[in-house]
């Protein structure tokens, strides 16, 4: 194994940990809305949400990181350069993200000085991260992209899938210096702001899981680099086609003017189609392999994206994103069921795909299956469905009953968190999470596990699966 | 727009893409499995997509969000055969070499 792939498990098991926080995070958070005063003072709601939702981007981020250092060395065919600087700086990324922590727990705020902004929180949504840390995780991500690039360089080799993802890395990193600037005045901060947010998330993420993907779908099912590049390209082009304008859809009602509903809506519109025809690839690929492959879970968890992508990103997002919709359901519970689901389908999936993958190869499992990965599946999946179903009733009661019929005082907010349809919603998320805690935990001992326990696999005797070479 | 008439066009939009999934995933499976059983549910499906387009061409949305979903319905029925037609013709060489 490659030292760039040892350092991909360790990436793996960091984002997987950091799911494990952003779930109970998440959980704390959802209890507060059904038990009013729950922690106050001591670990207060704005905190518990900070870390939940911190954590899903580092996780995540990390996971595509730690994705790429384990496809490089098999794509390139050669040690990644300038892996010693890489494995350095992982233990620098992950020393900050547990200080960080540690300072949204104890320290939560300070005055409202540059101090704060240095060294508590920055106070813009998702890139909370204190400035020292910003500045790292920009040192983390410029030296991925030199990992990247060098390796190509000096392999003398540049596939498709490296191309699209050399290209793509130039906006990740020069986005996330949108988290640095403290724009006094709301609109132009928001303005800037959801440049990071939106299109890191739908348009450089999407690219870097869509070349993740092709990798992993080469080692998957064997398909030829011919068709997963000439797909990646499609992809690129729709995604970008119809995401970057996409933007406009959270430019509403933030002070911009008012052509942004127009080109937000449209390209919003836009957005389902691609998806659906991700969701014809998959199927066509489901029946061209005959559902057969070594590793049953990264392709369950692959098939889990398509369709995530498509229900969550598409369907939930195209309900709420005509802007005379949008008028209504903006910032409700409406939204944020579209985002777990959105998240969970397009990047969440993708990241356990690639897990199982690495697994496979690094402790190598001539095949993957069993139980436990089904139930972790199953439970994971199902906590999923219902939190974002429970989220979405409360959305509706809060756009129905506080925004179209209250008009959006204080009063009609006060009613419309008092809601039964919202109350009950909320209780019914924190049941469906728990279910989703309960996956996770059968996720991670079956991740934790994998090629060290007795498999039983369909029509083989039971066999201990081989361990590590 | 009323409350009403806000809840109604938002389930009503969901449905449309819904459907539309339905329409693909359907017309997959029946081109996987020749079966023209499932070829008739995904037209069904589309035709349910087509009730729903018109049902929002009824609702309170400005004329040019009516016009851009029937735009995208006529388009929702072309992807799934070009989409398939596409990778059956980027699989045939390996096809032929397996």
């Amino acid at each position: 194994m490659f030292r760039s792939q040892q350092l991909a498990l360790k990436y793996f098991a960091a984002a997987m940990t950091l799911f494990g926080i952003m779930v109970v995070a998440g959980l704390l958070a959802s209890t507060y809305y059904i038990h009013d005063g729950f922690l106050l003072n001591t670990l207060d709601f704005s905190v518990a949400k900070m870390l939940h939702i911190d954590t899903m981007i580092i996780w995540l981020l990390m996971g595509f990181i730690g994705s790429v250092y384990w496809f490089l060395p098999i794509e390139l065919e050669r040690e990644t350069e300038g892996i010693k600087l890489a494995e350095v700086l992982f233990w620098i990324f992950c020393a900050a993200v547990a200080v960080v922590a540690a300072v949204f727990i104890l320290v939560q705020y300070g005055p409202a000085t540059e101090m704060s902004l240095w060294f508590i929180n920055q106070g813009r949504k998702y890139v909370e991260a204190p400035r020292w840390a910003a500045i790292g995780i920009t040192l983390v991500v410029l030296v991925f992209v030199y990992n990247v690039v060098a390796t190509a360089i000096k392999a003398k080799k540049i596939t498709g899938i490296i191309g699209v993802l050399m290209v793509d890395l130039i906006p990740l990193f020069g986005l996330y210096l949108i988290a640095f600037p403290s724009i006094t005045n709301l609109s132009e901060d928001q303005y800037w702001w959801w440049w990071l947010v939106h299109l890191w998330v739908e348009a450089t993420w999407e690219i870097l899981i869509g070349c993740i993907m092709a990798l992993a779908l080469m080692q998957l099912l064997g398909t030829a680099r011919r068709i997963v590049e000439t797909w990646l390209y499609i992809e690129v082009a729709l995604v970008l086609g119809t995401g970057i304008l996409g933007l406009g859809h959270h430019y509403f009602w933030i002070g911009t003017p008012d052509y942004w509903l127009s080109i937000g809506g449209f390209f919003s519109a836009l957005e389902p189609l691609p998806l659906l025809g991700m969701v014809v690839h998959a199927v066509y690929d489901a029946g061209a392999h005959r559902m057969k492959t070594t590793n049953k879970p990264a392709f369950f968890w692959v098939m889990a994206e398509a369709f995530g992508n498509f229900i969550g990103g598409g369907v939930f997002g195209f309900m709420m994103t005509l802007p005379q919709i949008n008028l209504f359901t903006h910032g409700t519970q409406w939204t944020v069921s579209h985002g777990h689901f959105a998240f969970w389908g397009a990047y969440g999936c993708g990241v356990i795909a690639v897990i199982y993958l690495a697994l496979q190869k690094s402790r190598a499992c001539e095949q993957l299956d069993g139980t436990v990965w089904k139930w972790s599946f199953a439970l994971l999946n199902i906590g999923l469905v219902g939190m974002v179903g429970a989220l979405l009733v409360a959305g509706i009661a809060q756009a129905f009953y506080e925004r179209a019929m209250g008009g959006s005082t204080l009063q009609a907010f006060m009613q419309g968190q008092a809601n039964v349809w919202f109350v009950q919603g909320m209780v019914m998320r924190v049941i469906f999470g728990v279910i989703f805690a309960v996956g996770y935990v059968a996720l991670m001992y079956d991740l934790l596990t994998i090629g060290k326990r007795r498999v039983a696999v369909a029509g083989v005797k039971p066999r201990v699966a081989r361990g590590p070479a | 727009m009323t409350a009403e008439q806000m809840l109604g066009t938002s389930l009503l939009l969901g449905a449309f893409v819904l459907l539309a999934g339905c329409y693909g995933l359907l017309y997959c499976l029946g081109r996987l499995r020749a079966s023209r059983r499932l070829g008739r549910a995904a037209a069904a499906a589309y035709l349910l997509q087509g009730i729903t387009a018109g049902l929002l061409a009824l609702s309170s949305l400005d004329l040019w969000w009516k016009a851009l979903l029937l735009a995208s319905f006529v388009a929702f029925v072309a992807i799934p055969p070009l989409t398939w037609r596409f990778l059956e013709r980027l699989h045939e060489p390996q096809e032929h070499h397996s």
